[in-house]
């Protein structure tokens, strides 16, 4: 079960990178990027291109992704951000839509549909912790998460730079007449987002590999780490990210802890991940009938 | 005397509604001018012309002899011009250090603040959204002059505060100005800012109705009859 | 010939393009003679009316769902299910296929619709995944992943409907009936009721619009088609799968309703037919259409919001309707009971720390005007907003004719007679000054659904709530800017729009946030004259202001507000000279060191 615990640790750190950039820019812009699953796939794409290029493990393979993503993110925000600044926000869920569906596409055009498998971490295999033996693999994601979770907290809550960031999402027209270029804030919060998904999706790609579809299957994920977690807010998404990473893995592992129920009668659809998946989508839908503002959210905003 | 910032017929509309018809003011350096009259009179659209949030349909903005009409917000308050909004608008989820030191200068001022505003020096570590009114005028205040303006725009900074809050506050604007910014003020409290200020403009309607020295009755006068004739 | 076509295109708008569409979409299927070519027409027909459907949730209704496609395969799959399985015919499918994905709108609107954009979006694509997953799943059911084949065609009365241009025929029959459904339905006060909703919803629910019931209907509507579409798409392909249910038909659903135009039926139609045929076209495309489907989709939403019908429209705007013969309003009836009309009692409302409204209590005699003065940041708006249910009071009660008011929705307000103008300028732009208020009679005329299916040729109840607008407008001096547009009016005349508009409902009490903002001194008398007359008519009025020479002609009483509290109430002249409220407005000096 434990083996069970820690991989699902460790594909809550990467989801965790897929909401934190979903989160800022929400908070940075007020608009819901629906490309952010999309801009993860094509991390895990550009790592798995460049480990056909040059076979070395994908921590050597990180900065370059993103490096590359930040600019993919750059070209989103000019895509699909500030050409609709004078619409309504439902404008931009649009546009961004639309790019990725292009990028989805593009993928599949370049790729083909059939999942690919990036490089490892650092190195395929085992460790023995104490009792128990879990993946190389697993530890190094969490690892390379928490760093890079790590980068942006220290970031944003101790440089300039961060402090900077965080006026413009809080208050964009105070923070332009207080001389902040916030046109340049905005479009560097996009690469860093898209940075943050590249990096999520390289994790993810050697365990989980990368299909060219997997856009709109992580764009609900992030969206429920964020509303489970509450809206706008950065530790709600990360917590939401390891809820529904630790629900997806350890809930098909029931049976095999409960042996009892591996005998119920249909337990191996019951207990399959497509029902997980279901049961996900379920708890997403009462949360936000029941407690719509999430775990760390404000009240949210009600029809007249 | 060379005037700081000079407004020439500076026309702005909402749409069909004109909210400034061909207003022309000036303020000179180390000044202290109010800006006073009645609500819908036209001040806070004044003030926000200036700094770029509203678009001007016709008029010259000249600041320290530069033209600035064309200039977008951040490029004005990069030249000097500091901006305090009407409401406050401290940033909430960062502390007052973190407000004060959002746009950092060369010229780092947070002591001097400070000593402006000895309460805010208690307070370092509270985040913005839990400060009392008058706290976050004083921050808002503060997070101006961090950046050294030369001229300093106040919106309404009465508003919200109990008399005696607002009075203290307005007292030290003549630190403040001695120190080398000079003030426009606008204000719906006229005793206040006509007590404090150097020279001020009545308006109502979006028009200039009366100016002159603060401390002259007639403008007292003026004041009264364009909220209560 | 140039030039008299340039004049019918003037006189009729759109007709000119819109009959020259139609006959080209019937020439269409007989240009070619493949049985492919004519599969591909079927499908644009299903997708169009798909798309009718999507237009009444997202273009009318203004919300972004994402559940269209799963409408669309859940129809699919009754029909499939049915079909296939059961053996049933197109006389039992189609209908069913209509109404599960009703029933389960209607159990998933309760708890989604009320919530904001983008929990809402959400939340449907959320019920979309679910679907698919479920499909894929229910294997003994559904066929899992491989789906089902071997659907019967559409047969009636035992003869089948044979494939090729019979079937086509069939499909569009379908689209046409749909169409005109959604147009007898739309074109209405229903229809106007829909703008207003999406435009502005606060200020729907303050004409007396049920917003949360147009909502539900516009999503139900939107199920319904879709499901229709999906049982027609089984009966032409013979097979359902799960990719029916995938996100990809979702996609080309939004597409095609941007492209055409999110609130036109042609454009409905025009979006299908192109994004349809588009990989057709471009063979180059084939295995990359949908990239083009994005970027078309970004193009349009970027430089064509409103859709290639809206491009159209500018091109060829309607001739402006006569306006038409003013029309007493009915009777309203009389306020029963004594006492007066409205009274409120410790009233207390904060804003965070801030205490906006800190116990006020007060009455309104009938037939009076009221002035409410205070400078700003006292508590006027504020105590408007809890009057008429836009803000909750935090504790204290307010009565309208003896019943407690406070905690009703504001359309539940305003329905019981209470009317309000705005600070700013809240007409709805794309309509005329004429319709703005005519859609404040919806309610009286009792619009719904029902009453616009039944509605004969040219609604009536639109037609007299025109009338009904024209007398209002008139009586407000507005009468002549009546056919124009309501972003082309200047300040004064949208005022009186306005005010015009809130009488609409007949209220018995009237409440306007600062009428006279802006007016020039001739405006302000003659505004002063007609609300006058309007009292004498037997409303009363509450009007807050800044303006004391427009109050002290007009009101009979002045109450002050400052700091949320009421700190004089009298005759105009006494309150005026009170030095308390002086000071609240010219504030005290002296406290400074």
């Amino acid at each position: 079960m434990l083996q069970v615990i820690v991989n699902g640790v460790a594909l809550g750190a990467a989801y965790a990178l897929l909401a934190l950039g979903f989160v800022l820019i929400l908070n940075a812009t007020g608009a819901v990027n629906f490309a952010q699953g999309d801009l993860v796939m094509a991390g895990g794409l550009l790592v798995v291109a460049a480990s056909m290029v040059w076979p070395v493990p994908a921590i050597v393979l990180l900065p370059l992704v993103l490096g590359l993503m930040a600019l993919l993110g750059l070209a989103l925000s000019l895509l699909a951000y500030f050409p609709l600044k004078s619409q309504p926000p439902v404008a931009v869920f649009i546009s961004t839509i639309a790019v990725g569906i292009m990028l989805q596409n593009t993928a599949n055009a370049l790729f083909g549909a059939e999942p690919r498998a990036g490089p490892p971490l650092l190195t395929a295999g085992l460790v023995e912790l104490g009792p128990v033996t879990v993946s190389r693999q697993a530890l190094a994601i969490i690892a390379v998460a928490a760093l890079l979770i790590v980068v942006q907290h220290v970031l944003f809550r101790h440089t300039r730079l961060g402090r900077v960031l965080r006026a413009t999402a809080q208050d964009r027209e105070m923070a332009e007449a207080l001389g902040i270029r916030v046109n340049t804030v905005i479009a560097g919060t996009f690469a860093f987002a898209a940075a943050y998904a590249g990096a999520a999706g390289l994790l993810l790609s050697n365990t989980f590999f990368v299909t060219p579809s997997d856009g709109s299957n992580y764009i609900l994920k992030a969206y429920i780490a964020v509303v489970i977690g509450g809206w706008g807010s950065v530790v709600g998404a990360l917590c939401g990210a390891m809820v529904i990473a630790l629900f997806e893995v350890v809930f098909p592992s029931l049976p095999l802890v409960l042996p009892g129920l591996a005998s119920l009668p249909g337990a191996s659809w019951l207990f399959s991940q497509t029902m997980a998946t279901i049961l996900l989508y379920v708890v997403l839908l009462a949360v936000l009938v029941v407690r719509p503002q999430g775990l760390f959210g404000e009240t949210v905003q009600r029809r007249a | 005397m060379t005037r700081l910032l000079t407004i020439d017929g500076l026309t702005v509309g909402h749409g069909p509604l004109v909210a400034l018809h061909e207003v022309s003011l000036d303020v000179a350096p180390g000044e202290i001018v109010a800006l006073v009259g009645a609500n819908g009179a036209g001040k806070s659209t004044l003030l926000k012309a200036l700094m770029g949030l509203l678009p001007a349909q016709g008029g010259r903005i000249a600041f320290d002899g530069e033209a600035i009409e064309a200039l977008a917000p951040w490029e004005r308050a990069r030249r000097g011009l500091g901006y305090c909004p009407e409401g406050r608008r401290v940033f909430p989820g960062l502390t007052v250090e973190e407000n004060l030191n959002v746009v950092a200068r060369p010229d780092m001022r947070l002591d001097d603040v400070y000593r402006l505003f000895p309460p805010l020096a208690l307070r370092r570590e509270a985040l913005g959204w839990q400060l009392s009114g008058g706290e976050q005028q004083m921050l808002a205040v503060g997070r101006a002059l961090m950046a050294a303006p030369r001229l300093l725009l106040l919106d309404e900074p009465s508003l919200g505060l109990s008399p005696r809050l607002a009075g203290e506050l307005l007292a030290k604007l003549r630190m403040i100005a001695n120190d080398g910014a000079a003030v426009l003020l606008a204000e719906q409290n006229a005793a206040l800012a006509l007590a404090i200020a150097d020279r001020a403009y009545v308006l109502g309607l979006g028009r200039v109705v009366d100016h002159g020295p603060a401390s002259e009755p007639r403008l007292r006068r003026s004041a009264e009859a364009a909220f209560l004739s | 010939m140039i030039a008299a076509l340039h004049q019918a295109a003037a006189r009729h708008g759109m007709a000119v393009p819109l009959i020259v569409g139609a006959v080209l979409l019937v020439l269409w299927p007989t240009a070619f003679s493949t049985a492919y070519d004519l599969r591909v027409f079927t499908l644009a027909g299903i997708y169009a009316l798909l798309v009718i459907g999507y237009q009444f949730v997202f273009g009318h209704a203004g919300a972004l769902a994402l559940t269209q496609g799963a409408f669309f395969g859940l129809g699919a799959y009754v029909t499939g299910i049915l079909g296939a399985r059961y053996g049933q015919g197109f006389v039992v499918t189609f209908p069913l296929s209509i109404v599960v994905p009703i029933l389960l709108a209607a159990v998933v609107a309760s708890p989604v619709l009320r919530l904001d954009t983008h929990y809402f979006a959400l939340a449907t694509l959320g019920v979309a995944q679910v679907l698919l997953l479920v499909a894929l799943l229910a294997e003994p059911l559904t066929g899992g992943a491989n789906g089902i084949p071997g659907v019967p065609g559409v047969e009636l009365l035992g003869t089948p409907v044979p494939r090729g241009l019979p079937l086509a025929g069939f499909v569009w029959a379908w689209v046409i009936l749909g169409a005109l459904v959604a147009r007898q339905l739309l074109r209405g006060l229903y229809g106007t009721a829909f703008h207003v909703m999406r435009d502005n919803p606060m200020l729907a629910a303050c004409l007396g619009l049920d917003t949360g019931r147009l909502r539900l209907a516009a999503f139900l509507l939107s199920a319904a088609y879709a499901g229709a579409a999906g049982s027609l798409f089984v009966h032409t392909i013979r097979v359902v799968s799960p990719e029916a249910l995938e996100f990809h038909v979702m996609v080309a659903v939004l597409a095609m309703a941007v492209v055409g135009g999110r609130t036109r039926i042609a454009g409905a139609i025009l979006g299908a037919f192109l994004l349809v045929h588009l990989p057709e076209w471009f063979r180059v495309f084939e295995k990359s259409y949908l990239i083009a489907y994005g970027a078309i989709l970004l193009a349009m939403i970027v430089f064509a919001p409103d859709g290639l019908i809206g491009r159209l429209e500018r091109w060829f705007p309607p001739a402006p309707a006569p306006l038409p013969e003013p029309e007493p309003l009915p009777k309203r009836h009389p306020i029963q009971g004594e006492g007066p009309l409205l009274a409120l009692q410790g009233v207390v409302k904060s804003f965070g720390g801030v205490r906006a409204v800190a116990g006020v209590s007060l009455v309104v005699r009938r037939h009076e005007i009221l002035g409410l003065i205070g400078p700003n940041g006292s508590g006027k708006t504020t105590l408007i907003n809890l009057i008429t249910g836009l803000v909750r009071v935090d504790s204290g009660t307010i009565r309208f004719v003896g019943t407690p008011i406070n905690g009703l929705r504001p359309d539940a307000i305003a329905r019981r007679g209470l009317a309000r103008s705005f600070q700013a300028a809240t007409l709805v732009e794309g309509l005329t000054a004429l319709d703005n208020v005519a859609v404040a009679r919806a309610t009286a005329e009792g619009v719904g659904m029902r009453r616009a299916l039944r509605a004969s040729w040219s609604d009536p109840s639109l037609a007299r709530a025109r009338r009904h607008a024209m007398t209002l407008l008139n009586a407000l001096g507005a009468g002549d800017a009546a056919s124009c547009e309501a972003g082309t009016l200047p300040h004064g005349v949208r005022r009186r729009v306005e005010i015009a508009r809130a009488l609409a409902l007949q209220p018995a009490l009237l409440l306007l946030d600062e009428p006279a903002a802006g007016l020039s001194e001739t405006e302000q008398a003659d505004l002063a004259d007609r609300l006058a007359a309007v009292r004498e008519a037997g409303t009363t009025l509450i009007v807050v202001e800044h303006n004391m020479p427009f109050l002290a002609r007009l009101a009979d009483r002045l109450v002050c507000l400052n700091e949320g509290k009421v700190i004089a109430s009298g005759r105009p002249e006494d309150v005026r000279a009170d030095p308390k409220v002086i000071e609240a407005y010219l504030g005290r000096a002296g406290v400074s060191s």
